[in-house]
């Protein structure tokens, strides 16, 4: 079985002609299946951009990029919509929509999956979800009355109610306190080994290493180690 | 994906924030009453314009070619009028006299030009609400009726009349006595009219030739084809008068109101001025929508959402303004349409096929709108969300 992710010489440069500036350089890495692999290294290292191709939302320029089967040099738009649908984000901030609730934001990711079911099967799946990330009696709370920490567990939840094939988080945990943001990470962790499912997930922040099967360091655009 | 859903979302997200829902909704509903307003304007003023030729009785009509509205007639020899009976299907000719006459006030004594209208009261080929029971009187020398629907700058006729009785008023210089009220109304051309007999025309327009009419209406016998007689009286009479049928009569003097004046124009433009503001209303909404929830749209391009369904949200919403915006607005349009009428006497009401054609115009509006919004989509970028 080929790895969930896949990166092979891949190269990214912002700008151009002379504004060009290289961001990735000849980039190497895969994630094993149900593998939990923690992204570090400087600022400015290139690791945001380096998600965002992994993740189908930024074109490829350079190298062979497979993520989940699908190989995004030169993928149309199309096909990076689709595969978007089977990954889970989950950002720095959780970018909830004010006016749904929890559960409501949380189904919304059900609805790109048609063949999920109706509304009352979203409205379930959404619930029970809510309620592995320890938010059962929030389900039906606006996102303004949450706490950070409860509010990055909805987009966690939101993340993981489609049963995607990967995750990718980028500092999930910046905006948190240090309690939330360790329960937050320790939460995906266990929903994630529960279904195999691989994370990729970048972060600044010592205090989450723990959880990681694997730490990588990049830095100047490349990995180091 | 089915339909409803970003649907939905749309009328989630106008719900969540009511303030911008509610001035979205009465830039809306201002649009559509405004447009209303002008379209009701113009049909009742046409309508008004209309009101004679469309209260005259009679299948064909002869009017003089160069006559472009009834208030200012060519007229013709009355002996064309006479002329039709060589055909067996006409079977009453009736010669129709129209002028100007100076009316006084018989309260105040000022003076206004009133529309003097004479016609064989008996041969039933004009007949306005009201007239059939004052034929008798109106036999008797220098009687008129009065159209109770003139402009009020003629005096309280139809109260004094209730109050007092026939009076007497001066028209031309002359005393005539009104005898009672038929109901025609005011229009462009004429500020208010006053029916008699032929014999009473005569009397107060004096300075005009006796052998000349401004317009004649025909009866056809029961059964008989009006297009065919339309026809065989074209061959049959010289060129100095048409020979038209009713629609045509009506259609000619509203033609001239379109065309020959800025009218059409003006009220064209009103309803416009009101649907770019409506427009721009809703534009605006919809972009202060967008624009505030940026990062919200970003990240659910980021969660797979194509670009397709976040143009259905903002279309949604344009839809649910459009809607929302236009059933009180038709509802304050049937309102106002009422209370002006009642102020200007000018037959204002709502019409079914006028009501379509605000709503396609209201929902045109707010389509435009959103897709002038939906650009401001494009700033969503799902990369800058990491
Ligand atoms: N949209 C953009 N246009 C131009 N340059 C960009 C853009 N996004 C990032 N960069 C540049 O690319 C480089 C890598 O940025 P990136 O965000 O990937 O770094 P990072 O490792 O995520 O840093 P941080 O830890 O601060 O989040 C930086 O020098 C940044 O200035
Ligand atoms: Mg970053």
């Amino acid at each position: 079985m080929p790895h969930p992710v896949a990166l092979a010489g891949v190269g990214f440069s912002f700008g151009d002609g002379a504004l060009r500036r290289p961001v990735l350089r000849d980039l190497n890495l895969t994630v094993a299946a149900g593998e939990i692999v923690l992204l570090t290294g400087p600022s400015g290292s290139g690791k945001t951009t380096l998600l965002t191709l992994i993740g189908a939302l930024r074109a490829m320029q350079e190298g062979r990029c497979q993520v989940l089967g699908q190989e995004l040099h030169g993928a149309p738009e199309s096909a990076r919509v689709a595969l978007r649908r089977r990954i889970g984000f989950i950002f720095q901030n959780h970018n909830l929509l004010a006016f749904l609730t929890a559960r409501q934001n949380v189904a919304m990711s059900l609805e790109l999956h048609p063949d999920f079911g109706d509304e009352s099967k979203r409205m379930a799946a959404a619930g029970k979800v809510l309620e592995q990330v320890g938010l059962a009696d929030f389900a039906e709370v606006v996102p303004a009355k949450l706490s950070g920490g409860q509010r990055q567990r909805v987009a966690v939840a939101r993340a993981l109610v489609a049963s995607p094939g990967l995750i990718l988080a980028d500092e999930p945990t910046a905006a948190l306190d240090r309690q939330s943001g360790h329960d937050v990470v320790h939460l995906m962790r266990d929903l994630a080994k529960k279904s195999g499912m691989p994370i990729l997930l970048v972060t600044h922040d010592p205090r989450i290493l723990d959880v990681a099967d694997r730490i990588v360091s990049m830095e100047d655009g490349r990995i180091v180690g | 994906m089915s339909m409803w859903l970003p649907f939905r979302l749309a009328w989630r997200q106008l719900r969540a924030e009511r303030a911008r829902l509610f001035s979205a909704i009465a830039g809306v509903m201002f649009a559509c009453v405004l447009v209303f307003m002008q379209l009701g304007f113009r049909s009742a003023l046409f309508d008004s314009a209309t009101a004679l030729p469309q209260a005259l009785h009679g299948e064909l009509f002869l009017v003089h070619p160069l006559t472009t509205a009834l208030f200012r007639p060519e007229s013709f020899p009355r002996v064309r009028a006479y002329q039709t009976l060589a055909l067996p299907d006409v079977s009453v000719a009736v010669p129709i006299y129209m002028a100007q006459g100076i009316w006084r006030n018989p309260v105040d004594g000022s003076h206004r030009a009133i529309q003097l209208i004479g016609f064989d009261t008996e041969a039933g080929a004009v007949s306005f609400p009201g007239l059939p029971p004052l034929i008798s009187a109106l036999k008797r020398p220098d009687t008129i009726a009065f159209d109770w629907k003139s402009r009020p700058e003629f005096g309280p006729v139809a109260a004094l009349l209730a109050e007092r009785g026939p009076f007497k008023v001066q028209i031309a210089n002359r005393e005539v006595e009104i005898v009672g009220t038929v109901a025609l109304g005011a229009s462009f051309g004429a500020d208010g009219n006053a029916v008699m007999s032929e014999t009473n025309f005569r009397r107060l327009v004096t300075e005009r030739k006796a052998g000349n009419a401004d317009l004649v209406a025909l009866r056809l016998r029961p059964g008989a084809d009006a297009a065919a007689v339309q026809q065989q009286l074209t061959a049959l009479l010289p060129r100095d008068v048409r020979v038209v049928t009713h629609d045509e009569l009506v259609a000619w003097e509203r033609n001239y109101w379109e065309t020959a004046t800025p009218i059409g124009f003006i009220f064209a433009f009103g309803s416009l001025m009101g649907l770019v503001v409506g427009m721009v209303i809703v534009y605006q909404i919809l972009f202060a929508d967008i624009a505030s929830h940026l990062a919200e749209y970003a990240t659910l391009k980021a969660m797979g959402f194509s670009g397709g369904y976040l143009r259905l949200v903002v279309m949604g919403a344009a839809g649910i303004l459009a809607g929302l915006g236009f059933v009180p607005g038709v509802l304050a349009s049937i309102g106002l349409y009422d209370v002006v009428a009642k102020a200007t006497l000018l037959p204002l009401r709502m019409d079914p096929n006028r009501g379509v054609l605000v709503a396609g115009l209201i929902f045109a509006m707010c389509a435009i709108a959103g897709l002038l919004a939906m650009r401001k989509l494009r700033d969503a970028d799902p990369a800058d969300m990491f």
